[in-house]
């Protein structure tokens, strides 16, 4: 279970620098959650 | 009892994941010039300040979305707009339902303080937004917003307040 939590932790990491410094990630998260968003709205 | 709340735990960190990633992103926008689709961007920095008579808006029926920023709070949102009549009209769906109501901040906003900048096509225009929620002028506008869009905004949805819409007028 610990390997999993070092897992999880380097995940989110990882996942808040692509965002940041990745082109075009950050677009691609904004538009997956529009489109959540829009449904759950209606 | 305890696999239960082992799930639980899995469930959650997976989770995590995609919440860290949309929330980097929404922070990430606040410290753009403008907004890029949900996220609300930062203030309109760029592009002329437009000065001059009232322009004719019909040339906005062309373009599919504008950048609109309040000044209290300065955030810019991506957004519809129609022209109607003459008049430059925004407006916000969803206003009914749960989900809209936390994520349209911006009407409520507008409402308490309708100073705006909106930006087109990279000119910046100031404006005051004030909402209409009746009167005959309805049915241009809602006929303006179908015709445009495929939406099913009604006079009656208007009236009803699930749509919030706002003349971008002059400011003075």
């Amino acid at each position: 279970m610990k390997l999993f939590y070092w897992a999880v932790a380097a995940a989110i990491v990882l996942t808040i620098l692509a965002v940041l410094f990745v082109p075009g990630v950050d677009d691609f998260i904004e538009q997956t959650f529009q489109r959540y968003l829009g449904r759950a709205a209606r | 009892m305890q696999l239960m709340l082992r799930i639980l735990i899995i469930l959650a960190c997976l989770l995590a994941i995609p919440v860290a990633a949309v929330a980097t992103a929404a922070v990430k926008q606040r410290f753009a010039d403008g907004p890029n689709r949900v996220f609300s961007g930062g203030p309109l920095v760029a592009g002329e300040l437009y000065t001059g008579p009232e322009p004719d808006w019909s040339f906005v029926n062309e373009i599919p979305t504008v950048e609109l920023q309040l000044l209290d709070p300065a955030q810019s949102r991506r957004i519809w707009i129609a022209e109607a009549e003459g008049k430059l009209y925004v407006w916000s769906g969803y206003m009914s339902t749960t989900v809209g109501r936390i994520w349209k901040q911006w009407p409520v906003q507008a409402e308490r303080d309708g100073r705006a900048i909106i930006r087109i096509n990279g000119t910046r225009y100031e404006r005051q937004l004030n909402r209409i929620q009746s009167g005959d002028e309805l049915d241009a506008i809602a006929a303006a917003i179908t015709g445009k869009y495929p939406s099913q905004t009604t006079r009656a949805g208007i009236e009803a307040g699930g749509v919030w819409v706002f003349e971008a007028a002059p400011r003075n």
